[in-house]
């Protein structure tokens, strides 16, 4: 009996798919996948992929480097997925959908439009060039417009050449420790869990009437069901406030045992549970690449004094991303603080100097299980700072500040120049006297950010500083210092509904002292509030404005 | 002793206060830093008698440049006042343009319409927990303000002339009060251009 051809090719690859011999198969693949020029073209299966079609239905020549991946909507491609190819390797990705109008879903043009023009402005910033990304759409029957569009983006990209980017290779999964998990109950000393419920008394997210309790977690990986489903979502599910460790009578670090749990979990190859679509994991996967050069500080304003030659650095931190991110959502505007924790410096005659590619801490990574890259970012910082001969480097960030003074050396990255908070350089100049604080018809309460409040246990530092102003008044919500209410979600990690029924509790707590004004120490406080804030239901009832402390202290300081 | 002839700079000093406020120390220190540490002449005459029990009390001090003949201050260059008597007693003695420097919350200088310094001394001793050392803070005030001896010689001074054990305390207080002055003249400076806030 003769064989069909077909069936004994399909059967010839199904046998390499499931035996062996795949990954020689797939490593003989991978330098024509992998390292040649690479176009990711994501092709709405409407109007544009007709007229690829009537391309393909004639034999035109489609440039080969480019990859075609169907779509059912140019729209439902988030800004994560454009980002993701980029971190893998792309030197170029072409979004094509319908012609505003033609759309079968009706916001679908007009989603995308939004998703590019915030990706190509965070490609920007990365310094991997707006270039790179592009929006096109195509009626059915343009077949030549959508041949030329190809051509072209593909000679454009051919000059611009491959980018700083490597392809990434395929991850090794590590071999199986099975003693892994047991020496990370050991170093957090899980085993002293008294099972007392003190942590999930105190919970926010427990509160929030989520079924979830840390120490349920932690009974069951030490009872081995650590790769229960359940199990596995409620460590991700914890924002990692650290208010348990607060209130553990044992000691037991809870946030930290999370932390590692996540790395173990990621290293095993289970999928991280990541919220924005892993769109800053992704970004931040991609400054792990050496030759990146990101453009941090293009958009400074010019009356800032910055000096390239001091030995004092001001390490800003990712907020310019995050305003280019939520740009359209929130309106957020978390570069303000930067801005003005410059200009807190220039009132004090420090003209700082800036890293014009910083890149970001890896506080994210670090608390979403991606320790190697966080090590591969730590490194490149690190070295990055000392080649500048930087003594001191001041941020306003509390998880800059936290991540960098506390967590690099834990992970053993030497750092070799003292990291300092701007409050504390600020409550120190301050303290010297001749300098006071204009009136301010606010009435003031006070977010704490966890990773100072509580991580560092210094509660008191952003307090003393509130206590310089001349606000109306300042009212202290009934949760706050060490035992303050997180913002609802930590490294972008953990956002569901329960962590925003905590939000809108927190900002009721806000609204309860009588204040107009909500002060906030860490711009992702500001963002998760705001977020929170968006509710279509509550919107108007739980509106505040929400100012970053170092905004408050440069609007009102001056000489006496 | 090096002498740099008769053109050499000579000021006259007040420091005045309360009798216990450690006045006198103040002026006896100021002398040292000026004779041991910037290696000039300086003489100190005491106000003793009923006022150092507790009233208007003063130390006269004199720096110069070459030998001083005669070592009562008649016109003070710089008049620093920690009491409101001593303020009463002495504004009017002092020179024509000269320098005033007061404590805040102590001397009202109703009066005076020149331009002066003011510091809350004996606030900031408090808060450092002793407010017996307002004297070493407005010490360290004068010197960053006045520049009329070294912060090196008077420091030196300030930690040779303390009773033993609390030098520590004493360098703190120094260096609040200097630090206090700095920003006071950083202040000045930035408003002078226009720059008062952020």
């Amino acid at each position: 009996m003769a064989r069909d051809p077909h069936a004994q090719t399909s059967s010839h690859v199904a046998e390499k798919l499931h035996t062996k011999s795949l990954t020689p198969y797939i490593l003989r693949l991978a330098p024509t996948i992998m390292t040649d020029f690479n176009i990711i073209l994501f092709m709405c299966n409407w109007g544009p992929h007709a007229a690829f079609q009537a391309l393909q239905d004639r034999s035109a020549e489609i440039p080969d480097e480019i990859k075609m991946v169907r779509i059912p909507c140019a729209g439902r491609i988030s800004k994560a997925l454009l980002l993701r190819c980029f971190e893998m390797g792309a030197h170029g990705v072409a979004l094509v959908g319908c012609r505003a109008g033609s759309c079968r879903y009706g916001a679908g043009s007009s989603n995308a439009e939004d998703h590019v023009a915030d990706a190509r402005g965070i490609l920007r910033l990365l310094g991997l060039g707006k270039e790179r990304l592009r929006l096109a759409t195509f009626l059915p029957d343009e077949p030549e417009q959508l041949l030329s569009f190809l051509r072209d983006f593909s000679r454009e990209i051919a000059s611009m050449g491959s980018g700083p980017v490597p392809p990434s290779a395929e991850r090794q999964v590590p071999a199986e420790a099975p003693d892994r998990v047991r020496e990370i109950l050991a170093a957090h000393d899980v085993y002293a869990c008294q099972d007392c419920g003190k942590c999930s008394s105190a919970c926010p997210l427990t509160l929030a009437g989520k079924p979830f309790s840390p120490r349920a977690i932690a009974n069951e990986v030490i009872a081995g069901h650590i790769h229960f489903p359940d199990v596995q979502r409620d460590i991700w599910a914890c924002l990692t406030c650290g208010l348990c460790y607060d209130r553990c009578p044992s000691g037991v670090d809870f946030a930290a045992f999370i932390r590692d749990l996540r790395h173990y979990l990621t290293t095993r190859g289970d999928p991280a549970c990541v919220a924005h679509g892993g769109f800053f994991q992704s970004l931040m996967r991609t400054m792990t690449c050496n030759n990146l050069r990101p453009r941090h500080w293009d958009w400074l304003p010019k009356d800032i004094e910055t000096d390239p030659d001091s030995r004092v650095l001001f390490f800003g931190g990712c907020a310019p991303y995050f305003d280019v991110f939520f740009r359209t959502h929130l309106g957020v505007r978390t570069r303000d603080i930067l801005v003005d924790g410059l200009r807190l410096l220039n009132f004090f005659d420090i003209h700082p100097a800036l890293l014009m590619d910083e890149r970001c801490c890896g506080h994210d990574l670090l608390w979403s299980g991606d320790r190697d890259n966080f090590l591969k970012l730590a490194r490149l910082n690190v070295e990055a700072i000392r080649d500048r001969g930087i003594e001191q480097l001041i941020t306003a960030c509390p998880e800059c500040y936290h991540t960098l003074a506390t967590d690099y050396p834990r992970e053993g990255i030497e750092l070799g120049f003292k990291v300092t908070h701007l409050f504390d350089l600020i409550e120190k100049e301050v303290d010297k006297g001749a300098v006071s604080f204009k009136k301010l018809d606010r009435r003031l309460t006070f977010q704490d950010p966890c990773r100072m409040s509580r991580f560092e246990n210094r509660p008191d530092l952003p307090r003393k500083l509130i206590g310089r102003l001349e606000p109306l008044s300042f009212t202290e919500m009934p949760d706050h210092g060490a035992s303050a209410i997180c913002c609802g979600n930590s490294a972008w990690v953990g956002c569901d509904a329960f962590s925003k029924a905590l939000q809108v509790r927190r900002i009721r707590q806000a609204h309860g002292t009588g204040s107009d004004l909500l002060v906030t120490a860490c711009p992702k406080c500001q963002i998760h509030l705001r977020c929170a804030m968006e509710d279509p239901f509550l919107g108007e009832e739980l509106n505040i404005e929400i100012m970053d402390l170092t905004s408050v202290l440069a609007k009102t300081i001056e000489w006496e | 002793m090096t002498k740099t002839g008769a053109a050499g700079r000579r000021q006259e000093i007040v420091f005045t206060g309360f009798g216990g406020q450690g006045i006198i120390l103040a002026g006896r220190i100021l002398g040292k830093a000026a004779v041991l540490g910037d290696h000039r002449e300086s003489t100190l005459v005491q106000a003793y008698g009923p006022e150092a029990r507790g009233g208007a009390c003063s130390a006269q001090v004199i720096i110069a440049d070459q030998a001083i003949h005669y070592p009562y201050v008649r016109r003070p260059d710089i008049l620093a006042c920690m009491s409101q008597a001593g303020f009463d007693k002495f504004i009017g003695q002092m020179k024509q343009g000269g320098t005033l420097l007061i404590d805040k919350d102590l001397v009202q200088p109703k009066g005076f319409s020149g331009d002066y310094f003011s510091i809350p001394s004996s606030r900031m001793a408090e808060e450092l927990g002793r407010v017996m050392m307002a004297n070493i803070i407005m010490l360290g005030f004068f010197t960053a303000v006045t520049g009329t001896v070294s912060v090196d010689a008077a420091r030196d001074a300030v930690m040779k002339s303390v009773p033993k054990g609390t030098e520590e305390m004493n360098a703190n207080a120094f260096n609040k009060g200097c630090d206090y002055g700095v920003a006071v003249l950083k202040g000045r400076e930035k408003k002078a251009k226009g720059k008062t806030g952020a």
